[in-house]
Order: C-alpha cells, then sequence, then structure tokens
C-alpha cells in the first residue's frame, strides 16, 4: 500500500512539473548586455522608409512596364478572332444502310461537325484589313475566306476595293454567316447555283446617302472555290445594288458570265452562259418580333460535265425562297421556309426525275442559350413535282457555339 | 414524394417569375450618371433591381444585340451596321431614348496657356496636321494627344463631328476610359484630350470656336442648349423593343424632372 502511494505521490509530482515546466517562458540566457524587446527587434527587422528619389524610381520602372504592356496590348487589340462549330445530328428518310466508301456513303444518319471555323481578322489602320477564315474538318484544313481589303477614307461612301476569295455578292442568303442562320442549310436554289458561296476575285464595295444605299460589284473566276482552277479565260460579273427603308431592306443582283463545260462533241470544253439575276427583301413587320425575309433568282445554268447530247444545254432556271420568323423574348426563335427550286423552268431538259422540280418546306425552333450557343431542332418536308416523291425529308438536331 | 415534388414545382414557378433585374451595359462617358440614376430610382423603388457596367457604347449595343443586356447605353447613335444586325437575329429596328445633353470637352492641363481652340484647329491636331502648341497660340512645346479606345462611343463621335470622318493620328495615346483621359491630362503639361463634360478633376476645358467668325464658349447648360457650344451630344438609352416593366419605370423616371435633375447634378445636361 505503501509502495503504491509513493508511486502515486511521484506520479502527482512528475506531472505537475511537467504542467509547470510547459507553462513557465523559458528563462534568457544569462548576459550582461540587456536584451531587445520583440517590438524593437520587428523594428529593427524593417528595411529603412525608402527616399522620395526611390519611389519615383518605381514609379517610373512601374510605367514603363504598364507602357510596355500598353503598347503589346494595343497590337495585340488590332487582332479579332472569331469562329463556330457546327455540331449536329441528321436523320435523313433517304439513308441507307450500305458499305461504300466514305465520301459515296448514302447513310446520312450520323453525328457530324457541319462547319468548324476560326476567323482571323487583323486591322492595322482603319483603311485596310486583312482576313483569313480556314475551315477545319475531318477531311482536312481548306480556305473558306482569304482577302485583303482597303477602305478609302476619302469620301463619306468608304468605298472598299476587296482582293481574294470572298462571298458572291448576290442576294442576301448567300452572305448570311450559317451561325445565324434560322434553319441547318440555304435554300435550295442558292446550294445550287452558288455552291461554296465564295469565289476568288476583285471586288468594290460602298455604302451612301445616309447608309440607305449600298453596292457590291465583283469579277470573279466563276469557278467558285470548289475548282482549284478557272479553265475559261473569261472573267465572270456578280453584283448587288441594296436599298434600306427602315424595316424594309431590299436587293437586286446580277450575275452574268460564262463556263466552259466538257461534251462528247468537245471534250476541250466548250463555253455555256452563265446568268442569274435576282431580287430580295428583309422586313421587320409590326408585330413584335416577327420577321419575313423573301429572295427569287432566275436565271440560265450550264450543263454538267459529259452531259448527253439532248441535256447538253444553258438550261432556265428559277428558284424562290420566303422565311417567316418570330422571336418569342430573349431566348426563343421559331421560322418556317418554303423554298422551291426547278432546274428547267423553261421545259428544255428530259423529263427526268433529276430534272423536276423540288418544294421543301421547313420548321424549326431555335433556343438561344446565352450569347455563344443555341440549340435548333429542324424538320424538312421535301416534295418532289411531277414524280413519285421520295422519302428524303430530314431531321437536324444541332448545337452551334460562336465566339 | 407528392409534397417533395409540389415544393419543387413551386421552387420552379417561384424561381421563374422573381424579379430578374434590368441591366444597363455601355458608355463609360454614361456610366457613373447611369449608377447615380439607379441608385436614386432604386432608392425610392426598393424593389426594382437596375445593374450597370461600363465597357463602351460599342460593347453595350454588341450586348443588345446578342441578348445579353436589356438596355445598351451610348454616347452616340446606333450605327446602321448595328440596327441590321438586330433586325437579323430579333426582327427589331431598336429603340433609342435620349436622356441627356453632354458638350463634348476639351481637356487641357491647368498649366496651359491655350484658352480656345477652333473646330479647324482641332482636327488638324487629332489629325496630325498640328504637333506643336505654338501653332494654336501656345508655347513652344510639341502637343501629346490623348484618345479613347476605338470601341467608345465618345471616339465615334469625336472622329465623325469634328474630325469629319479623318483618322485619327498614330500618334493619339489610346486610354480606357474618359477618367483615363482627364487623369492623363492633368499630370501632362503638354497633353490634350477630350470626353464628356462632367469630367473636370485637374484640369481646364478649353473655349470651342465653330469657325472663325464665332464666338468661342465652354460647355455648359446654357450654351448646350442655345446650341452655341459647337461639339454637343444626346446619350441615349437602346433597347430592342418599346420598354416596359421595370425598365419602362426606370427610363420615365430618368425623363421626369427628378431624373433630370440627378443628370444635372452629375455634370451633364438634360434634355427637357
Amino acid at each position: 500500500m505503501k509502495r503504491v502511494m509513493a508511486i502515486l505521490c511521484l506520479g502527482v509530482g512528475l506531472v505537475t512539473l511537467s504542467a509547470r515546466a510547459q507553462e513557465t517562458p523559458p528563462a534568457p540566457p544569462s548576459t550582461e548586455e540587456p536584451q531587445p524587446q520583440p517590438q524593437q527587434e520587428a523594428e529593427a527587422a524593417q528595411p529603412p522608409a525608402p527616399t522620395l528619389e526611390e519611389t519615383a524610381s518605381k514609379l517610373d520602372a512601374l510605367t514603363e512596364a504598364f507602357t510596355e504592356m500598353h503598347n503589346s496590348v494595343d497590337a495585340l487589340s488590332k487582332m479579332r478572332i472569331t469562329g463556330y462549330i457546327l455540331a449536329q445530328y441528321v436523320n435523313d428518310e433517304s439513308s441507307v444502310n450500305a458499305l461504300s466508301s466514305a465520301a459515296a456513303t448514302r447513310n446520312k444518319d450520323q453525328f457530324s461537325v457541319r462547319e468548324a471555323r476560326v476567323k482571323f481578322t487583323y486591322q492595322l489602320t482603319p483603311t485596310s484589313r486583312f482576313v483569313l477564315q480556314p475551315e477545319v474538318a475531318t477531311s482536312g484544313v481548306s480556305l473558306k475566306d482569304g482577302y485583303v481589303e482597303f477602305t478609302e477614307p476619302w469620301t463619306q461612301w468608304h468605298h472598299t476595293v476587296t482582293a481574294g476569295q470572298f462571298n458572291w455578292p448576290f442576294g442576301f442568303e448567300i452572305a448570311y454567316s450559317s451561325s445565324d442562320r434560322e434553319l441547318p442549310e440555304r435554300a435550295r436554289v442558292t446550294r445550287t447555283l452558288f455552291p461554296s458561296e465564295r469565289d476568288r476575285g476583285v471586288q468594290l464595295s460602298g455604302l451612301g446617302f445616309g447608309d440607305r444605299f449600298n453596292y457590291k460589284a465583283a469579277l470573279v473566276n466563276g469557278t467558285g472555290t470548289l475548282q482549284t482552277f478557272d479553265f475559261n479565260k473569261r472573267k465572270d460579273f456578280v453584283g448587288r445594288v441594296g436599298g434600306s427603308f427602315g424595316p424594309l431592306d431590299v436587293g437586286v443582283s446580277w450575275y452574268r458570265g460564262a463556263e466552259l463545260v466538257s461534251v462528247a462533241s468537245n471534250t476541250a470544253g466548250q463555253e455555256f452562259a452563265k446568268q442569274r439575276e435576282g431580287i430580295d427583301f428583309q422586313l421587320v413587320t409590326p408585330i413584335r418580333g416577327l420577321g419575313l425575309r423573301g429572295e427569287y433568282i432566275r436565271g440560265k445554268q450550264p450543263p454538267l460535265p459529259n452531259a448527253a447530247a439532248n441535256a447538253a444545254l444553258a438550261a432556265d432556271v428559277t428558284g424562290y425562297y420566303l422565311y417567316a420568323i418570330q422571336n418569342v423574348g430573349t431566348y426563343h426563335q421559331f421560322a418556317v421556309r418554303y423554298d422551291a427550286y426547278d432546274p428547267d423552268s423553261g421545259h428544255d431538259l428530259p423529263h427526268v426525275a433529276a430534272n423536276a422540280k423540288v418544294a421543301t418546306l421547313g420548321g424549326s425552333y431555335i433556343f438561344h442559350w446565352d450569347e455563344n450557343s443555341k440549340i435548333m431542332v429542324a424538320y424538312e418536308r421535301l416534295k418532289t413535282r411531277g414524280f413519285a416523291d421520295p422519302d428524303d425529308n430530314v431531321f437536324t438536331l444541332r448545337y452551334a457555339y460562336k465566339f | 414524394m407528392k409534397k417533395t415534388f409540389i415544393a419543387l414545382l413551386l421552387l420552379a414557378a417561384g424561381s421563374a417569375f422573381a424579379a430578374k433585374p434590368v441591366t444597363i451595359k455601355g458608355s463609360d462617358t454614361m456610366v457613373i450618371m447611369n449608377a447615380k440614376l439607379a441608385e436614386t430610382f432604386m432608392r425610392k423603388n426598393p424593389e426594382a433591381q437596375i445593374q450597370v457596367t461600363g465597357g463602351g457604347s460599342g460593347v453595350g449595343l454588341a450586348a443588345l444585340i446578342n441578348g445579353t443586356t436589356d438596355i445598351a447605353a451610348a454616347s452616340r447613335p446606333i450605327k446602321s451596321t448595328e440596327v441590321d444586325k438586330l433586325k437579323a437575329r430579333f426582327a427589331t429596328l431598336g429603340v433609342g431614348i435620349a436622356i441627356a445633353r453632354d458638350g463634348l470637352a476639351i481637356y487641357l492641363n491647368a498649366a496651359n496657356p491655350v484658352q480656345e481652340l477652333s473646330l479647324a484647329q482641332l482636327r488638324d491636331i487629332y489629325t496630325g496636321r498640328i504637333t506643336n502648341w505654338k501653332d494654336v497660340g501656345g508655347k513652344d512645346a510639341p502637343i501629346i494627344l490623348y484618345s479613347r479606345e476605338n470601341s467608345s462611343g465618345t471616339y465615334t463621335y469625336f472622329k465623325d463631328n469634328v474630325l469629319m470622318g479623318k483618322d485619327y493620328s498614330p500618334r493619339a495615346q489610346t486610354l480606357q476610359g474618359t477618367a483615363a483621359v482627364v487623369n492623363a491630362v492633368s499630370k501632362d503639361v503638354n497633353g490634350i484630350g477630350y470626353g464628356g463634360s462632367a469630367y473636370a478633376k485637374g484640369v481646364h476645358f478649353a473655349k470651342v470656336r465653330k469657325d472663325d467668325k464665332s464666338a468661342a464658349y465652354v460647355p455648359t447648360l446654357e450654351t448646350v442648349r442655345a446650341g452655341q457650344y459647337p461639339i454637343s451630344r444626346y446619350l441615349y438609352l437602346y433597347l430592342r423593343a418599346a420598354p416596359n416593366g421595370d425598365a419602362k419605370r426606370f427610363i420615365d423616371w430618368c425623363l421626369s424632372a427628378e431624373g433630370q435633375k440627378v443628370v444635372t447634378d452629375v455634370g451633364y445636361f438634360p434634355v427637357k
């Protein structure tokens, strides 16, 4: 018992000593000189206050660094980068399960990237501009836009010369961006008569009379961008004059040119007339958020290469479209389009389905998610006139992102 | 389960109908005035929420076009290209409402002896034809040009109405915001800048003459109202369509005597 008591006392004593040792600060080393207090130590550790000259020098250095940074940012701000991606799923009634090459696949039901583009615009001065817009696709990179522009600074018209590869200045729909369009594809007449929407050449444009009148006129190869070369020596003329009258915009377009086509009687190529005349309008109606657009085009279209003898002629063609677009609030858009294209309005070509008139009724709903992205759901019903109507209606679900 | 579903439904409905703030984005010239107008309006109408941000007139109008702001503040009229974009996206021509007038002041350093300039002299100075103060009655010293970035409505207005569409001299230093221009001129004895007449700290306004025959004026309520000061402009709020709800109440209030007093207090001039 005594032993237990002794151990307990020893234990309590040790714990007490230990606790005291933790509470009591360590004794200062015994020296003869007085030790500096903590506040004095802190003051001693602080660097001396900078002189006015030192502060001014630092400010100058900062100003210099800021100026350099400002110059760099200023130079970068002259380069503008924009772009968009259209990712989509298409369900096409004409799709067929069949093994074939990628280019000849008959299955159109698939996920795809419809377009993926980045546009670089560099503008050092208000009078000149450099524009390059490549398209990046799974098949490779191709040039969509590549041009330089010069705008004269001497008149209020700001006449502009554009040289390179650019949109055909014809009608409204060609230049209306795919990222803004309310239905998945352009009208059939536009796609057929202006494939790829672009050509190479030189253009003069201007805007005057209080911005009410605008014009564009260009000399181009006439081959579009699907061909690398222009095989005929003649250049084509294409132009549009437009007027803006408050809610109504109208335009008249004209195209005159010729195309060299290989035919059975002349494999080196025979020139055929390539002509188009068009009229277009865009109207903001008094009904809140409702806009109407339309375009009518007629002309002469050269035959396809190696066409049969009875089809080797420049056929009369006509086509048109009419859009109604209803905006509901900021986010919702509904669009309906009726378009028709007749590749043989003069009835000169053989009476076959390939030369039949096709009409399309399409409708879409677009949800503008934010300033960059939108989702489109569209359905298009195609009708071939005068022949058995094939199953070729198309459903599209598209997600578009632009910046 | 049923209760949870109803609660979620009520929450969703509540958030859908919750008061959405009215957003105003754009002109840096107008940002102080708009903030003051919004602050005073919200104090009197606590249920309303008005959010004001700057960025420049071009930025505000771009936001109006892409649907990210309800109202664009612009110190210049909307351009035809911007109207075209509104037509294409929203099938609307846009609605512009002038809520104030501004005399575009010419800032000179307090120590600069030059007191007045003509429009032609200003044009020559900012296009780079006149580069020394002695050519306009000052001392023999280079003129240091301060300007605004090209997204600014003030930049565009000055270019269109003073430079008559000509390009700025490449020597002009671009600064972000009127306050930065005033600050630069206040520290640079050879500096010259331009901007809203509500900003005047540390600088003096040059009197401006329309031509050699006319008298020179500084921008004041009287000279701007009488059309004597030659560089005056309207300050606008643009909407996609005729305003409704809180936006309409706010704009109506801005145009009321009370709102116009705030405009005057900030240093601009009333439209009525």
